[in-house]
């Protein structure tokens, strides 16, 4: 039975690993800690239940709810994190903050507060190997994040806007004397981590049968949690840290009950940040510059 | 018809004017210097050429057309290619990737390797280490990579913002051979220094500027001859050449 909840704490890990992703990139290349993720992650699982009921089929209903996040994460590089570019690291982090209130309130003007029923629109295929039940949905989520980290790691690591990526990480005055158009890079970031953080929303709504507005923010601190936990800026320490999470999440409700999942996940946290200060995978402070 | 045409160019930083009315020109296939003390204007110079510093007044003309309201990236790509101060290499990234990151406007990838292999060919201890993060790197392999990166970006305009600064002599007398070995080859060179002697060696005109003026232009050899000149600018002479150059220094002195 504990290999049950071993391969549901996985498949938890797979959403919290998107989340963390979407976190570790904007700090990693941005410097940036973006609190309108978890919004983009609701945005990306509210959009497409309001769209399945619309009658869209439920695949096109998960596309256009990317699609919108794209747009929301847009305006916030336009309206939060660039004005404040030059100045205090904390200005956007408010105002990133400010969206993810505003998107929240948003859907509780327009849907309501409670939450949604989301169609089990994968059916009940299971897979059964040996004694384990994996779920169709549990796949698919595990799929789409493997391949989303694989796809990350070769583009960050091998493509010319990867390289460019990394040069701005490093040194955005640097990258713009090499002539990068760091305005043009920059936005893109925001569409990649966007789309990263509204995939998470979407498939969790495909596992766990439910939306909300405030679905984002559980999830979402879970995920700052996991990239912390794998060392900021770290793409494979997002993975860790989010499939770490997930299971240790799961294993807690089977031994202690549900009432003790955030001191088993938040307690987890702390330790590791009293032995390990920079994270599982992360590289210790005072690197950059020069 | 020179390459590059300077005109009154003129840069303010906060309140003051750290640039003021400097001409200059560089003609195609030429080697020219511009030399003066720390603070003089020469990093502000370069970067309102390649377009990092907007300039208050005067004009920059490129190849028979002016450059204003150009970007970086749009100067990059007509050929003018900057290798900063400090060398600016990206310590995050492979010796390979800073080169690629030099090339990243280029499409032709197949030329782009071959360019990279020639500096392989002319550096190995860059080649031996291609797959490393560059933070491996001594000060003068750095430079090299530096110089490196500006190449892959096939430049027609090279401008060197201090490549000797902090190297050891062995590497100083490398660099000054490659810059010389590049312009025999067609390149374009813009270098600012403050190693004075090595530089007016190789140049085919020289600029001294001071505070933001430029205050000497003309034939290297000549400034190089002239041991007043060599005492006001470049901090090289003997204390009994000192003699009525003496009040520009005072003026200096002031700011």
């Amino acid at each position: 039975m504990i290999a049950q909840q071993l391969v549901n704490g996985v498949m938890l890990g797979a959403i919290y690993v998107m989340v963390a992703l979407a976190f570790t990139l904007a700090i990693g290349i941005l410097n940036f800690m973006n609190f309108s993720i978890p919004g983009l992650f609701m945005a990306g699982g509210m959009a497409t239940w309001i769209l399945i009921h619309r009658g869209v089929p439920w695949w096109a209903a998960a596309v256009v709810a990317l699609i919108v996040a794209a747009a929301i994460s847009l305006a916030v590089e336009r309206l939060s994190y660039r004005p404040s570019n030059e100045g205090d690291v904390e200005v956007p982090l408010v105002s990133s903050l400010g969206f993810l209130v505003l998107l929240q309130s948003l859907v509780l003007a327009t849907v309501g507060s409670d939450q949604q029923a989301f169609p089990a629109v994968l059916g009940d295929l299971n897979l059964r190997i040996g004694g384990l039940v994996i779920g169709a949905a549990q796949v698919l989520s595990l799929a789409i994040s493997m391949v989303l980290v694989i796809g990350l790691t070769v583009a960050l690591k091998s493509t010319s806007f990867g390289r460019q990526i990394r040069s701005i990480a490093e040194s955005r005055e640097t990258a713009t004397l090499l002539g990068i158009d760091v305005g043009a890079v920059i936005p893109r970031v925001f569409v990649i981590s966007a789309v990263t953080a509204a995939l998470g929303g979407v498939l969790f709504a495909l596992n766990y049968l439910q939306v909300s507005p405030f679905m984002g923010e559980n999830v979402g601190f879970k995920g700052v949690a996991a990239m912390i936990v794998g060392g900021m800026g770290s793409v494979w320490g997002a993975v860790l840290g989010g499939l770490l999470i997930g299971v240790a999440e799961v294993l807690s409700i089977r031994l202690f009950g549900a009432d003790t999942v955030d001191i088993a996940v938040y307690g987890l946290l702390l330790v590791l940040l009293v032995v390990r200060p920079q994270g599982l995978l992360g590289k210790p402070p005072a690197r950059e510059k020069l | 018809m020179a390459l590059l045409e300077v005109e009154g160019a003129s840069v303010d930083y906060g309140r003051g004017r750290v640039l003021d009315d400097v001409s200059l020109s560089v003609g195609e296939g030429e080697i020219v210097t511009v030399l003066g003390a720390n603070g003089a204007g020469k990093t502000t110079l370069l970067r309102a050429i390649a377009g990092a510093t907007r300039l208050a007044a005067g004009r920059v003309t490129y190849d028979g057309a002016p450059l204003d309201g150009l970007s970086i990236g749009e100067r990059l790509a007509r050929g003018i290619v900057l290798v900063p101060e400090g060398r600016r290499i990206l310590i995050s990234l492979t010796i390979e990737e800073n080169l690629l990151v030099g090339a990243h406007q280029r499409r032709d990838t197949a030329a782009v390797r071959k360019d990279i292999a020639a500096i392989y060919e002319r550096f190995p201890n860059l080649a031996q280490r291609r797959h490393m993060a560059a933070w491996c790197l001594s000060g003068g392999e750095q430079q090299m990579l530096a110089i490196g990166r500006a190449i892959v970006a096939r430049p027609r305009l090279m401008m060197l913002d201090e490549p000797s600064l902090g190297l050891s002599p062995l590497f100083v007398n490398t660099l000054f051979g490659l810059i010389v070995e590049l312009n025999r080859g067609g390149l374009t060179v813009l270098l600012v220094e403050q190693n004075a002697g090595k530089a007016l060696a190789i140049a085919h005109h020289a600029t001294v500027i001071e505070l933001g003026r430029v205050v000497v232009a003309g034939d290297p050899r000549a400034l190089q001859a002239d041991p007043r000149l060599r005492e006001a600018y470049l901090g090289q002479g003997d204390d009994a050449a000192a003699g009525p150059i003496e009040p520009i220094l005072q003026r200096g002195t002031g700011v």
